[in-house]
C-alpha cells in the first residue's frame, strides 16, 4: 500500500518538469481570496464578488499573515462513514402480528393476521405497492382512517400525530396529515407536510408523485396555478 | 271601700289576662310561624342552586405525555417502572387496574384507563418484554401481540384558584369497596334511614356522652356535615345548628341518599397541604396513597374514614400512632357491626398504615414546565377558566427526560465544585421532528417556582450565533462550499461612529488560511466575523429571522460575534429549524385541552414551514458535527461512543459571563445555559460548563445518532485533505466531503495535490510520503 502510494507519488511528481510547476493560486495572497469567493477550483476566475460588507467597514491596518499555500491550515479529516448516507429509515420493529382493531381496514394494505402487513396494490392510488407499514404505525393510520371516514377530522390529526410520534420519518405519515390538513381547508399547512415527506422519500418514486399532486392541489388552494402546475410536472415525472 | 277578693272576681280578670296571652302567644307563633317559612323557602333555593349547580370550581389538572408503548420503542425496562411507580402502579400479582409484577426482562401489568382527546383508551392486561434498552415485545392477556398500548398519562401539576382548593371528583360507581359501609358505620349508623337529622342518633350520643362524661360521639349526620361544609361555616351558635337542621332536611327532600354520599365524598376536608386544602376522598387517596379511589384496600379506606373526625389531629405522616390506633379502632368497629368478619379485620389491622411518604400532589414538582404550560394556555384562555372550570391539559412533558436533565445538572455541578456556587443553570430539551418541549429547568434547583431562566433569562449568546453567519454562507454555493478558504486574520472595522472593531480569536492567536467548515468548528472569530462581514451583517440578521428567532437586533458588526441576546428557549427555536432539517416548528408544551367531563375543547396542531434549503442545512450540520467531532465540542467523545452522530455549538461570551451549548441528535435537542444572575464572571467557557452538563444528559437519555437524510442536491465529492482540490478516490490524500451540485471543486491534476516546490532529492520527496502515510493512517483509526 505504501509502495503503491509511493509509486503513484513519484509518477505524479515525475511528470512535471522542473521550473515548469505553475504557480498554484492556493497560495495567493488573502486579498485574493477574500475577492469574490470564487469556487476552490483554481482555474476558474473569480465569480462575482460577494455583496460587500457595510459602507462603514474599511481595511485599515490589516495585517497580511504569509499564508504557507494549504501546508499552514490543518487537512481536512474523514471519518468512518456512520449513517448519514440513508434515506428512510423504516420502523424498526420486528416482524409482527396482527394489529389491534384492523377492522375497517386500511384501504390499500390489508393487515394480515399473523404476518407482516402484505404488499398489495395501490387501491386508492396513495400507496404504492413498495409502501409498506406494520405495527404501531399501521394501527393508527387505520385509526385515523376511521375517524376520518366518520367524518372527525381533528382526531383524524391527532391520531396521525400520534403516529408521527413513533416513526417521525415515515413519509407516509406525513402524506396522510397533510391530507387530513388539505381537507380541513387548511393548503399551506398541507404543502409544508408534504414537502417534509418529500426529503423522507427519496428512493420512492410513486410516494413522491402523489406527494407533488397533493402538493399541486394546495397550490391550486393557495391561488398559485403557476406553482399547482410545476408541481404537477414533478408528479408526472416521477410516476 | 275594700274590694272583696273572690275567686270569681279574680278568675275572669285573670282568665282575660290568660286569654290575651295565649292571643298574643298564638299571633306571635303565627308571625313567627310565616316567617320560618319564607326562611324555610329561602333556604330551599340556597340548597338547590348550589347542589344542582357547577358544585365546586375545579382547578385543571395538567398531565405529562401517556408512554405510547410498541415492540420496538426506545425505552428501558427501569425507566418504564420508574413511570410505574410514579403513576402508583403496586407491585403484586396483576389482578386489576394499577397492579405490575416484574419477573427477569418481562412486566406484566394491568393499566388504568383514560379519556384522550380522539376518545377512550381501555384498561387493559398487557405483557411488555424488554431487550437492551428497547421494548421487544408486547402481548395482551391472551398472549396475541398488540400494536400499540398508551398508559395513563402522569399527573404533573394543576392551576389553582386563589382560594388553592383541590378536588379529584370521584362518582358512585368508582368507589373501592366498603367505603361506603365504612363511612356509615362510623359517622351515620342511620344514615340510609333517617330524613336528614336523626333523632336517634342524637339520643344515642347524648346517652354516650353522659356515660363517658365527656363529648364523645356526635349526633350529626352525614347530611349536616356535609351541609356544614359545603353551605355554612364552622361557627357553633344555636341558630347555626338550627339552620343546618333545617337545610339537612330540605336537602334530603330534594335529592337521594346517593346524590347527598357522593357529594359528602367529594366535599369533606382530609388534610392540609402547605397552603392547599385536600378535599374530598379522590384527592386524599392520591394525596396519601398515591392512588386512585377505586384501587384502595379495605386497611386504606379504614385510615381515611378514621381521619373524618379529625384530619390534623389523626394525619397519618405527622401522627402516625395515632392514625393506627384510629385505624383499627374503626375496623373493630366495622367488626362489631357485622359489616367484617373477625378474620378480615384481624388481617387489615395487620397491614401497616401504608401512605406514601411525601405528599403527591405534583403541584410544584416541575415549576418551569407548568409555567410554561400557563403562558400558553393564557394566549387561549381566562384565568377564571383555567383555575375553575376543571380542564384537563394534556402536554408533552417527558418526566423520564426531566430527570435525567435534573440529574446532569446536579451530578455537573456536583463535579465543578465551589466555583459554580454562584452559578445558575438552565435549559430546554425538546424534540427536533415534532416541536414538542419535553423538559424545562428553570434553574439549578428544579423544585423551586422563581425566575424561570428557560423562559426569561436574555442573555448574549455569543459563538451560538455563528451557524447562522456559515447558514448565510452555504446558501450561496457558486461562492461558498465547506471547502472555501477563510483567511483567520487579524483586522478592524470602523463603525459609524467612529468606533474601532477589532475582534480576536479566543487563544489570540491568528490561524491563517482555514478551511471555511474550521472557521464554525473551532469557532473562530476572526473568519467567522470577516466572512459575517462579507456577507453582510442585515442578511445574516435575515438568516436568523428565518431561522426563528423573533428579536429585532441592530445590525452592527459585533452582533456577529453574539453580542445579541436570547432566552434559552429562543436559541431552541433557531436550533430546532437547523436539526430538523430546515423546518421551523413553533415548539410547544400542550398537546391538546379537554373539558372536566371529558369531552374535546382544542387541539395544538403540528405545524412546520420549510425555511432553508435542505442541502445547505446538510452541509451546516455536516460542520456542526465536526464541532463535536475535532472542535471545541470534541470531548463529548470522551464520554460517549464515537457512533453516536451528534451536531452542536458551543457559546462563551466575555469573561465566561454565559456558558451554552446547544446540540443535538436524531429525536433530542437540548440547549444548556449557565450564568450567574448578576452577569458576573463564571470559571466556566460554553465547552467547560454547559457542554459538560449537556454531555451527562446525553449519556442518560441515550439519544438516536443524528441521520439526517441526504437531499437530492447533495454530492459527495473527493478532494485533496490538504489543498481543497478536487481529488479522486485511491488518491493518497483524499477524502470524501459533501458539495451542493455543481459546487464540488473540479478535479484539480495530480490527485489534486499541494504542489511542492521544485524536489531537490529523493530523501524529501520520501519524507513528503512519510507524512502522507502519517496523515491516511490517522484518518483509518
Amino acid at each position: 500500500m505504501g509502495a503503491v502510494a509511493a509509486s503513484a507519488l513519484l509518477s505524479g511528481c515525475a511528470t512535471v518538469e522542473r521550473g515548469s510547476i505553475p504557480v498554484v493560486d492556493a497560495s495567493g495572497s488573502v486579498y485574493d481570496r477574500q475577492e469574490g469567493r470564487g469556487s476552490a477550483a483554481v482555474s476558474r476566475p473569480p465569480v462575482a464578488a460577494a455583496p460587500q460588507a457595510p459602507a462603514s467597514a474599511q481595511d485599515s491596518g490589516v495585517v497580511v499573515m504569509v499564508p504557507g499555500g494549504s501546508a499552514n491550515g490543518a487537512p481536512i479529516r474523514a471519518y468512518p462513514s456512520s449513517g448519514g448516507a440513508g434515506s428512510v429509515t423504516p420502523i424498526v420493529s420486528p416482524p409482527i402480528a396482527a394489529t389491534s382493531g384492523g377492522g375497517t381496514g386500511y384501504s390499500s394494505v390489508p393487515s394480515v393476521p399473523g404476518g407482516v402487513a402484505s404488499r398489495s396494490a395501490a387501491a386508492s392510488g396513495s400507496l404504492a405497492a413498495d409502501e409498506q407499514l406494520d405495527g404501531p404505525v399501521l394501527a393508527l393510520l387505520t385509526t385515523a382512517q376511521r375517524e376520518q371516514g366518520g367524518g372527525n377530522l381533528e382526531s383524524a390529526a391527532s391520531s396521525l400525530e400520534r403516529a408521527q410520534r413513533i416513526a417521525p420519518r415515515e413519509p407516509q405519515v406525513l402524506y396522510r396529515l397533510a391530507e387530513v390538513r388539505l381537507a380541513q381547508g387548511d393548503a399551506a399547512q398541507a404543502e409544508q407536510l408534504a414537502r417534509r415527506a418529500l426529503t423522507y422519500a427519496s428512493g420512492r418514486p410513486a410516494l413522491q408523485g402523489s406527494l407533488w399532486n397533493l402538493i399541486a392541489q394546495a397550490r391550486e388552494r393557495q391561488g398559485d396555478a403557476a406553482g399547482a402546475a410545476q408541481a404537477r410536472e414533478r408528479a408526472r415525472v416521477n410516476l | 271601700m275594700t274590694r272583696t277578693r273572690s275567686p270569681q272576681s279574680h278568675s275572669p280578670r285573670r282568665f282575660g289576662a290568660l286569654r290575651s296571652w295565649l292571643g298574643w302567644t298564638v299571633k306571635l307563633s303565627l308571625v313567627g310561624l310565616v316567617v320560618l317559612a319564607g326562611f324555610a323557602v329561602y333556604l330551599d333555593a340556597v340548597v338547590q342552586e348550589k347542589f344542582s349547580g357547577k358544585r365546586w370550581t375545579l382547578p385543571a389538572k395538567v398531565y405529562a405525555r401517556p408512554l405510547e408503548l410498541f415492540s420496538g420503542l426506545k425505552l428501558s425496562k427501569q425507566d418504564f417502572l420508574t413511570e410505574l411507580d410514579a403513576l402508583g402502579y403496586r407491585r403484586e400479582a396483576v389482578a386489576g387496574p394499577g397492579s405490575a409484577a416484574v419477573s427477569g426482562n418481562t412486566v406484566e401489568l394491568h393499566t388504568r384507563g383514560f379519556r384522550f382527546y380522539e376518545g377512550d383508551e381501555p384498561a387493559r392486561a398487557i405483557r411488555v418484554r424488554f431487550s437492551g434498552d428497547y421494548v421487544a415485545g408486547l402481548s395482551g392477556a391472551d398472549g396475541g401481540d398488540l400494536a400499540v398500548v398508551r398508559m395513563e398519562p402522569l399527573l404533573i401539576g394543576g392551576l389553582y384558584p386563589a382560594h388553592n382548593e383541590d378536588r379529584i371528583l370521584v362518582q358512585r360507581n368508582e368507589l373501592p369497596p366498603y367505603l361506603v359501609e365504612t363511612l356509615v358505620a362510623v359517622e351515620d349508623r342511620e344514615f340510609f334511614s333517617h330524613f336528614g337529622v336523626s333523632p336517634k342518633s342524637i339520643a344515642r350520643a347524648l346517652w354516650v356522652n353522659a356515660a363517658a362524661g365527656g363529648v364523645v360521639q356526635g349526633g350529626s349526620t352525614l347530611t349536616q356535615q356535609l351541609v356544614k361544609n359545603f353551605y355554612l361555616s364552622n361557627e357553633r351558635s344555636l341558630v347555626r345548628k338550627a339552620t343546618e337542621a333545617m337545610m339537612a332536611v330540605l336537602l334530603e327532600l330534594h335529592y337521594d341518599k346517593d346524590e347527598i354520599l357522593e357529594a359528602y365524598l367529594n366535599e369533606v376536608f382530609l388534610g392540609q397541604d402547605g397552603n392547599r386544602a385536600v378535599h374530598g376522598f379522590g384527592l386524599a387517596s392520591q394525596y396519601f396513597f398515591g392512588q386512585p379511589l377505586a384501587e384502595l384496600q379495605l386497611h386504606q379506606v379504614a385510615l381515611l374514614v378514621g381521619m373524618v373526625k379529625g384530619p390534623t389531629y389523626y394525619n397519618p405522616r405527622r401522627n402516625p400512632e395515632r392514625a393506627l390506633t384510629r385505624r383499627n379502632l374503626v375496623l373493630d368497629l366495622l367488626a362489631e357491626q357485622g359489616v367484617l368478619d373477625a378474620e378480615q379485620a384481624a388481617a387489615a389491622k395487620q397491614k401497616p398504615l401504608g401512605v406514601t411518604s411525601r405528599g403527591s400532589l405534583a403541584n410544584s414538582s416541575h415549576p418551569a414546565f407548568l409555567d410554561l404550560v400557563k403562558r400558553q394556555l393564557r394566549e387561549d384562555y381566562q384565568e377564571a377558566d383555567l383555575t375553575e372550570e376543571g380542564l384537563r391539559i394534556f402536554t408533552s412533558f417527558d418526566p423520564i427526560l426531566q430527570n435525567k436533565a435534573e440529574a446532569a445538572v446536579h451530578d455537573t455541578f456536583k463535579r465543578i465544585g465551589k466555583g459554580g456556587d454562584p452559578v445558575e443553570a438552565s435549559m430546554v430539551v425538546s424534540n427536533p421532528e415534532t416541536g414538542e418541549v419535553l423538559a424545562l429547568l428553570g434553574s439549578r434547583q428544579p423544585r423551586f417556582a422563581g425566575f424561570n431562566r428557560a423562559l426569561d433569562a436574555v442573555r448574549p449568546i455569543g459563538s451560538l450565533i455563528k451557524p447562522a453567519i456559515y447558514l448565510t454562507a452555504l446558501e450561496r454555493p457558486s461562492q461558498y462550499t465547506l471547502t472555501s478558504w477563510l483567511a483567520d486574520v487579524p483586522f478592524s472595522v470602523k463603525g459609524q461612529d467612529g468606533q474601532v472593531w477589532r475582534p480576536e480569536n479566543y487563544d489570540h492567536q491568528a490561524h491563517g488560511d482555514i478551511y471555511l467548515y474550521q472557521g464554525l468548528v473551532n469557532s473562530y472569530n476572526l473568519s467567522t466575523a470577516k466572512l459575517g462581514l462579507e456577507l453582510g451583517v442585515p442578511n445574516v440578521l435575515k438568516t436568523l429571522a428565518r431561522l426563528g428567532v423573533d428579536r429585532e437586533w441592530p445590525a452592527y458588526p459585533s452582533m456577529l460575534l453574539g453580542a445579541g441576546a436570547l432566552t434559552p428557549m429562543e436559541v431552541s427555536s433557531m436550533y430546532l429549524t437547523i436539526a430538523s432539517g430546515g423546518f421551523n416548528t413553533p415548539l410547544r408544551g400542550i398537546r391538546s385541552v379537554l373539558a372536566a367531563n371529558g369531552e374535546p375543547l382544542k387541539r395544538y396542531p403540528f405545524q412546520i414551514q420549510q425555511r432553508f434549503d435542505p442541502g445547505a442545512i446538510y452541509l451546516l450540520q455536516n460542520a456542526m458535527q465536526r464541532v463535536m467531532r475535532e472542535g471545541t465540542a470534541r470531548s463529548v467523545y470522551n464520554q460517549l461512543p464515537r457512533s453516536l452522530n451528534l451536531a452542536g455549538k458551543t457559546g462563551t461570551t466575555n469573561d465566561s459571563r454565559d456558558s451554552w451549548f446547544a446540540g443535538f441528535s436524531q429525536d433530542l435537542l437540548a440547549v444548556v445555559w449557565l450564568g450567574r444572575d448578576d452577569n458576573g464572571k463564571t470559571p466556566l467557557t460554553g465547552a467547560t460548563g454547559a457542554l459538560r452538563v449537556w454531555t451527562d444528559f446525553m449519556v442518560k437519555a441515550n439519544p438516536l445518532p443524528l441521520d439526517m437524510p441526504v437531499p437530492d442536491n447533495i454530492i459527495q465529492a473527493w478532494v485533496d485533505a490538504r489543498s481543497g482540490q478536487g481529488s479522486e478516490q485511491g488518491c493518497p490524500s483524499a477524502v470524501q466531503m459533501p458539495y451542493i451540485r455543481g459546487s464540488e471543486p473540479p478535479p484539480g491534476g495530480a490527485c489534486g495535490l499541494p504542489q511542492q516546490a521544485p524536489v531537490g532529492n529523493v530523501q524529501d520527496v520520501i519524507e513528503n510520503v512519510q507524512d502522507v502515510m502519517d496523515w491516511v493512517r490517522d484518518w483509518s483509526n
